[in-house]
């Protein structure tokens, strides 16, 4: 079974995420740090099931506490895995951060912008086809508390494939 | 003017001047980085923690993390 992480700076809703894929019952707060272990869940696909893991919050794979070491070493153990590395919109660039580590190590990735009620709520505007067009892996405005976006996620989850930083840095570059 | 980002007071703005190299790389995932503009929102006593924002976002950093930044100010 494939095996898919969950991965994200802490609160950003990984948790009620996880909920949500799997009908699990998670314990869920609003302040970061809830996650400090992981916890394993299953869904199904529209052809394979997955196995899903929340894992701690983390702000980038450069282990500075306990949960974020848990957070790294999981990573480092799920080789063949998919993470869906969910961001919170309204603080986009530090989850891209985190996300650009991901994908630098050579992991398939989706992009999930969470918590998008909230950044539309602050007049935050993502161009997410440019997004896309740069990062060239899906990009999905989701809001983890209403369910919106999750179909369009789990669907994604079949296009997502590794790709080269080199390549993102390159259009970057093209823009400035 | 300089200042370190722990010397600096409530509500007082900055622009990240330099960073020790060692924790650049740790404060970044925060999305504190050189010429990113920071302010100070609160202070701890007893060499607490302080709070940042960044981004429109806040994040708190060890007082001995903050001795290690330092900030362009302006006056």
């Amino acid at each position: 079974m494939r095996k898919i992480l969950l991965m994200g700076n802490p609160n950003v809703g990984k948790s009620v995420f996880f909920n949500r894929l799997t009908g699990a019952n998670v314990i869920e707060s609003n302040y970061p740090g809830t996650t400090v272990d992981y916890t394993k869940g299953y869904t199904k696909g529209d052809s394979e099931d997955f196995e899903i893991i929340d894992v701690p919050g983390t702000f980038s794979l450069e282990p500075k506490d306990k949960a974020e070491e848990v957070a790294i070493k999981m990573l480092e153990e799920e080789k063949g895995a998919l993470v869906i590395c969910v961001v919170d919109a309204s603080k986009i660039e530090r989850g891209l951060y985190l996300a650009l580590e991901i994908i630098e190590r050579g992991y398939p990735v989706v992009l999930a912008l969470n918590m998008w009620d909230v950044a539309e709520d602050k007049k935050i505007q993502i161009n997410i086809e440019k997004l896309k067009s740069i990062l060239n892996i899906p990009v999905i405005p989701t809001i983890a508390i209403s369910g919106k976006g999750f179909k369009e996620v789990m669907l994604s989850i079949k296009k997502a494939a590794s790709v080269e930083v080199k390549e993102i840095m390159e259009k970057v570059g093209e823009i400035k | 003017m300089e200042k370190k980002l722990s010397k600096m007071n409530y509500e007082e703005e900055g622009r990240v001047k330099s960073i020790e190299q060692d924790l650049k790389n740790k404060v970044a995932g925060m999305g504190i980085r050189v010429d990113k503009n920071l302010k100070m929102i609160t202070k701890h006593p007893l060499k607490g923690p302080i709070v940042v924002e960044v981004n429109g976002a806040y994040t708190s950093l060890a007082l001995s993390v903050a001795d290690r930044i330092i900030m362009e100010v302006k006056r």
